[in-house]
């Protein structure tokens, strides 16, 4: 019977290394008597130029329309094959592979078992080909303009180097001046310049740039479409304007919290914050009464945190050099994990700052309008200490900006478990959020010093730059696509995909269906499981292909 | 009848191809060695895997079935791999009805470079298998 697929295989010993173990040319002849498969050749460097040009020749001679190939794992070279097979005039789609060498050869070293198990692989490969799909490219074009959201420093930082790569940004910050939390710090940890100065440097280039438009007291209030053409919607005053952009940055960074319960404690004139010393230490000339001892508590209620030690350390130090007092901090667990920490620790000592671990919190009292604080000193075997000090700074846990969770709903970007925002996968794509086209950086997701920050909000741009420098982005075309005539409209899918990916349409001017945005779509396949219809089909990974796999299933080829 | 020692069980594990695919390529670049019965389904996500899909493998003769996704919270698509472990259940359910043994689904979790891990669930599952003997759906068939 006649359908039409010349299938062929194309088998790769890996330098020959895989020849040692077993019988290539046996594999071949075996293969060679299955239907529909027209050509069977073994090559020893698929990876290599001069072998893909082979390759390529072997396709188009042969009139090769389905290509298996059978080397080392998908992970490494799919790609380039994909190139080949699409050099070779056939959908770059058309491809198979069978990973015989990480996943076989290399696992089973029972040369029996492995030859037996490679050409199931084959067979799979060979099953899986038959009902593979093509799928075209095209190229959208999209707006280059980048939406910079929250003028901190990430941002400020972020909406530069997008303006050094020539995109055209604009930064909106919500409060009526750029620079976030630095404009309340006295000075920074390790950085040798004044934060006041950082930001001044800053501001001059944001204020020189042709390409950054700021937007101060502005807010964002949501965004349609999608990556490439997003557009948002913007608040100023008693006025709101709508912008398109191609991608959007969150650097909207983070506000701290004193959580009384955690501490049993109120706030009061002795008893402050962390931020509040910051702010007397930034005025410290109009500090009336000079507290003669100050202690820290950290470690309490924020496991986590890296930067709380940080400002506890550097504002025990700030204190000591500028009041000259008793210094103590009590800790559970100091953390000094960031760049130049051990050693603003060891200068808090020499100065003579003292430190008291402890394993059970302290408990803390106040007698006279003074306070009274009764530790047990793991280093002194336990032994109780009670240490009066005329001012204690409590600790404060970092928390998203209270609009983050109105903004990540109406946006559909995922939340982690305190509320700040998740990336994509925190590993692989660490700028990256649940959406093509929308990027995070510095506080609003993980937890940096300026220096980490920095970094971050150069990643950021470089992603957005890489997104859209050309003025066009490659996509495949309904690569999963819905089909029109089963989608019930119910819904289902747009609620289920992670990426926002799906969308309403009206298709004849009557039936409302869903219809997926190839940018948007990262090809997951959720909303092919979800949709009652079944209307929905991945063309890489569609029903068909992964059921051909268990075809082979109880029998070796 | 082979004997009870000799059965070889058709194990079926769609892979994540975020995670677990990976895992499977470490083990092989470590030189770590699992049972060869175990069948590597390539999926983009856990969450492509759908009850129809673990139904059609046992009906097509698998005697277990296995779906590998990425750790919690590591989902590159959010979700993708808790759907997976709702699915599982499901599946778990729907043939402990039918008076087959759910044990014969699982789901684990990996990360990509937890080859060691990888081949050590192989196994394990490979053993459990082997004990509960081949699936009545194959023999029956
Ligand atoms: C207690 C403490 C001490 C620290 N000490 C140090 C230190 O010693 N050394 C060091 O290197 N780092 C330190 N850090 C870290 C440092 O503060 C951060 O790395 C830096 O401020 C991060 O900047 P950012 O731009 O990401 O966030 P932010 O500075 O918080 O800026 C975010 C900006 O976004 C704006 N915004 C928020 N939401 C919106 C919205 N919806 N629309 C528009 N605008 C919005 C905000 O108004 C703000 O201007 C410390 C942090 C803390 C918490
Ligand atoms: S889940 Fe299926 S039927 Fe429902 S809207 Fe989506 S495509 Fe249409
Ligand atoms: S495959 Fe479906 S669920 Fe996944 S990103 Fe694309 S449209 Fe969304």
């Amino acid at each position: 019977m006649d359908n039409g697929l010349k299938l062929g295989v194309f088998l790769c010993d890996c330098g020959g290394t895989l020849s040692k173990v077993t019988d290539f040319s046996a594999i071949k002849a075996k293969l060679q008597k299955l239907s529909d498969v027209t050509y069977v050749g073994i090559s020893h460097d698929l990876c290599l130029k001069r072998a893909q040009q082979a390759m390529q020749k072997d396709i188009k001679d042969k009139g090769i329309n389905r290509v298996v190939v059978a080397a080392c794992s998908p992970e490494l070279h799919e790609n380039d094959f994909m190139n080949v097979v699409q050099s070779a005039g056939v959908n770059r789609h058309l491809l198979s592979m069978a990973n015989i060498r990480e996943q076989c050869f290399w696992a089973h070293p029972d040369k029996g078992k492995a030859a037996k198990k490679a050409m199931t692989q084959i067979g799979m490969a060979i099953n899986r080909a038959r009902f593979l799909e093509p799928v075209e490219q095209t190229q959208i074009s999209v707006n280059k303009d980048v939406l910079v959201i929250g003028g901190g420093i990430t941002g400020i930082q972020a909406a530069i180097e997008l303006s050094n790569l020539n995109l055209k940004t604009t930064l909106v910050e919500k409060e009526a001046t750029l620079g976030g939390k630095l404009n309340r710090f006295a000075n920074l940890y390790p950085v040798q310049v004044s934060p006041e100065e950082v930001l001044a440097t800053k501001l001059k280039q944001v204020a020189e740039s042709q390409n950054i438009y700021v937007l101060t007291s502005a807010e964002l209030i949501d965004v349609s479409g999608e990556v490439g053409n997003f557009s948002a919607r913007i608040k100023r005053g008693n006025g709101e304007f709508v912008r398109n952009f191609g991608a959007i940055i969150f650097a909207t960074g983070y506000t701290t919290q004193f959580s009384s319960q955690i501490y049993g404690l109120e706030l009061s004139n002795n008893i402050i914050t962390q931020s509040q010393l910051e702010e007397m230490l930034k005025s410290s000339s109009e500090v009336k009464q000079i507290p003669k001892s100050v202690c820290f508590v950290t470690d309490i209620s924020d496991e986590h945190s890296r930067v709380s030690p940080l400002s506890a350390l550097r504002n025990a130090l700030g204190i000591k050099e500028k009041f000259r007092g008793e210094v103590c901090v009590l800790c559970q667990n100091l953390k000094v994990d960031g760049a130049g920490l051990e050693k603003l620790y060891r200068d808090c000592r020499n100065k003579g700052v003292l430190f008291i671990k402890f394993d059970n919190s302290p408990r803390i009292s106040k007698q006279d309008g003074k306070i009274k604080i009764e530790v047990e000193d793991v280093l002194m075997s336990g032994e109780q200490v009670t240490l009066p000090c005329d001012l204690l700074v409590v600790e404060e846990t970092s928390v998203p900006p209270l609009d983050s969770k109105v903004l990540g709903s109406t946006l559909y970007m995922g939340l982690d478990a305190q509320g700040f925002y998740q990336e994509n996968n925190v590993h692989l794509y660490p700028t990256a959020s649940n959406r093509e086209g929308i990027f995070f950086a510095g506080n609003c997701h993980a937890d940096l010093d300026l220096m980490q920050a920095l970094t971050d909000a150069s990643n950021v741009a470089l992603s957005a730059y890489q997104l859209l420098a050309q003025g066009k982005i490659a996509v495949e075309a309904e690569k999963v696509m819905v089909d029109p005539n089963k989608c019930r409209f119910c819904l289902t899918c747009i609620r289920a995909c992670p990426h926002h990916a799906i969308q309403e349409a009206k298709v004849n001017h009557e039936k409302m269906v869903a219809q997926i945005a190839d940018l948007a779509c990262q090809g997951c396949g959720i909303c092919a499981v979800v949709c009652p219809a079944k209307a929905i089909k991945p063309k890489d990974w569609s029903d068909e292909q992964i059921l051909a796999e268990f075809e082979l299933l109880g029998e070796y080829v | 009848m082979k004997a009870k020692g000799a059965f070889l069980p058709d194990i079926v594990a769609f892979c994540c191809a975020q995670s677990a695919y990976q895992a499977a390529d470490t083990a092989g670049s470590m030189r770590i060695t699992y049972p060869e019965n175990i069948r590597v389904i390539r999926v983009p996500c856990a969450g492509r895997v759908d009850v129809l899909h673990i139904l059609r493998a046992f009906e097509k003769g698998a005697d277990g079935v296995l779906v590998l996704g990425c750790h919690e919270e590591a989902c590159r698509h959010l979700s993708g791999n808790i759907r997976a472990k709702n699915r599982v259940q499901r599946v778990n359910t729907l043939l402990q009805e039918v008076g087959i043994d759910g044990k014969r689904v699982e789901m684990f979790t990996l990360a990509p470079n937890q080859g060691s891990r990888f081949a050590r669930i192989a196994n394990e599952v490979n053993e459990r298998i082997k004990e509960l003997g081949p699936s009545p759906v194959k023999s029956g068939a």
